[in-house]
């Protein structure tokens, strides 16, 4: 690859023949031309991008020889951006590259794409991850024990539950495990509370598996990361025989443990248990408060 | 003809000197993460350090998958190049789409000593000899084209410190019966 940038001798001149071909396309394929977008030169000017090679394939024969008569040009790195006088495209430049001794100047690269902060992946409304299901929503109220039961702002609330048969999503596997990053983590999510202390997920709801009554995890954090409280969300077990009764849950089977057998509802789901509205055929409203000291 | 069909894989280390903007959000943000996924497996604030919680919590080796969470979205905006891993044009140019995630160390009151490292895994590259230092390859499988004398677009790559050849297929292609598949090794097991 040979680099091109503003500076004396032919460079000059190849960098200036080549900017105005730039623009000229540029304007052909834009016919609003925004104003601003090319008031400033390109910084470097680049013969070839890999991915339109790529896209090319192999040089042409004719695209080697337009490469060729550049190579000598480029022996010459210097860099003087826009105070070079005027040069004529006839000057030959002779200087004989930039190795120093046995370091190479690292070949300059573009910065982009630009990186952009980002949330986590965990951060999503809808958590199904295309699991079939019974639809369900979540709707979440986060309320401060510490602020006469108030409403908590902006509280991070972490959700995950089973899907149909009664499988978690890819959870850790082995420490030696690579994981394709397109691959989905299903019926996790994450959301912030608003001022309402509100959250919403869009999932399915739950299955279940041996020794557990059917429920979904939850962990609330402050806006700073830190635990209030981890618990879970208990379910009517008589939506629960129905729901478990058709379509993706049918195969499964009712459930085998009841929330008074259970190990973690066993005693008692006061403050766990969470309404219901909805039905199979319109999907499910879960409707749930959780009280942290915040 | 060639030396084999072969996987590249990068170990990428981020600890608090980084300089570069992604790296510094990938540091933040799964620090950030692993404070709050850690307080699932440490609840009484008994342990202060990755390793302690990993010896005494079994269930914590998840953490690793659940902290790589807060990676994934600055992983995708990579766009299935491998950053760093330049060709000798200086460009990036090594496609992945399979990565790992590692927790080096992480001490809860020593943010300054946090160290992780992601594995970027290549797709599977014709490794056709190796120049000064530099591998001489060429994406994909191309045994066959380079054994039939066809022309196939080539990339040098330098070796270079954390560039690990991950798994290999010496030789040719075999015939259809007999096809290859790359061999895992024990840090590049599939799902």
């Amino acid at each position: 690859m040979c680099l091109i940038r503003p500076g004396p001798f032919i460079n000059t001149a190849i960098y200036r023949n080549i900017y105005m071909l730039y623009l000229k396309q540029f304007i052909f394929s834009n016919n609003t031309l925004r104003s601003g977008v090319l008031s400033k030169k390109p910084e470097l000017l680049k013969l070839m991008e890999r991915k339109e090679f790529l896209r090319r394939g192999f040089l042409s024969a004719l695209g080697t020889s337009f490469i060729l008569p550049m190579v000598g040009a480029c022996s010459s790195d210097s860099v003087d951006p826009d105070t070079t006088g005027t040069t004529t495209g006839t000057t030959t430049g002779t200087t004989t590259g930039t190795t120093t001794g046995t370091c190479t100047t690292t070949a300059s690269e573009t910065a982009g794409p630009f990186p952009t902060k980002t949330p986590s992946s965990l951060v999503m409304a809808d958590i199904t991850s295309g699991r079939s299901g019974t639809k369900l929503t979540v709707k979440i109220t986060i309320q401060n024990k510490n602020a006469s039961c108030a409403a908590l702002a902006n509280a991070i609330v972490d959700i995950w539950h089973c899907d149909a048969d009664g499988n978690y999503s890819e959870y850790g596997g082995t420490g030696m495990q690579s994981t394709n990053y397109t691959s989905v983590h299903f019926l996790r999510g994450r959301q912030t509370t608003d001022t309402n202390g509100l959250v919403t997920f869009t999932s399915i709801y739950p299955g279940w598996y041996s020794g557990r009554a059917p429920h979904i995890h939850a962990h609330i954090y402050n806006s700073s990361g830190t635990s209030l409280l981890v618990t879970q969300i208990a379910f009517d077990q008589s939506i629960c025989n129905t729901v478990y009764a058709q379509g993706a849950y049918k195969s499964h089977g009712l459930q085998d443990t009841t929330n008074a057998s259970d190990n973690v509802f066993g005693d008692g789901v006061g403050t766990e248990l969470a309404s219901f509205t909805g039905s199979v055929a319109d999907g499910y409203v879960l409707t749930h408060t959780i009280v942290v000291n915040g | 003809m060639t030396k084999g069909l072969i996987q590249l894989c990068y170990r990428k280390i981020i600890d608090a000197d980084a300089q570069k903007a992604w790296d510094k959000y990938v540091f933040e943000d799964t620090w950030m993460e692993f404070f709050m996924q850690t307080q699932n497996y440490n609840q009484e604030g008994k342990y202060r350090t990755f390793q302690e919680i990993a010896d005494n919590v079994p269930a914590a080796a998840n953490l690793n998958y659940l902290v790589s969470t807060a990676a994934i979205n600055y992983i995708r905006q990579l766009k299935d190049i491998v950053p760093d891993i330049a060709n000798v044009y200086g460009k990036l140019c090594l496609p992945f789409n399979r990565f790992r995630f590692e927790i080096i160390h992480a001490d809860l009151k020593d943010k300054d000593g946090y160290k992780i490292a992601v594995y970027f895994y290549s797709e599977p590259v014709t490794w056709i000899d190796t120049l000064d230092g530099k591998l001489l390859i060429a994406y994909g499988d191309q045994r066959e084209n380079l054994q039939s004398g066809a022309e196939v677009e080539t990339e040098m790559i330098a070796l270079q410190p954390y560039l690990n050849i991950s798994s290999v297929i010496l030789g040719s292609k075999k015939s259809d019966q007999e096809k290859d598949y790359l061999l895992s090794t024990t840090e590049n097991d599939p799902i």
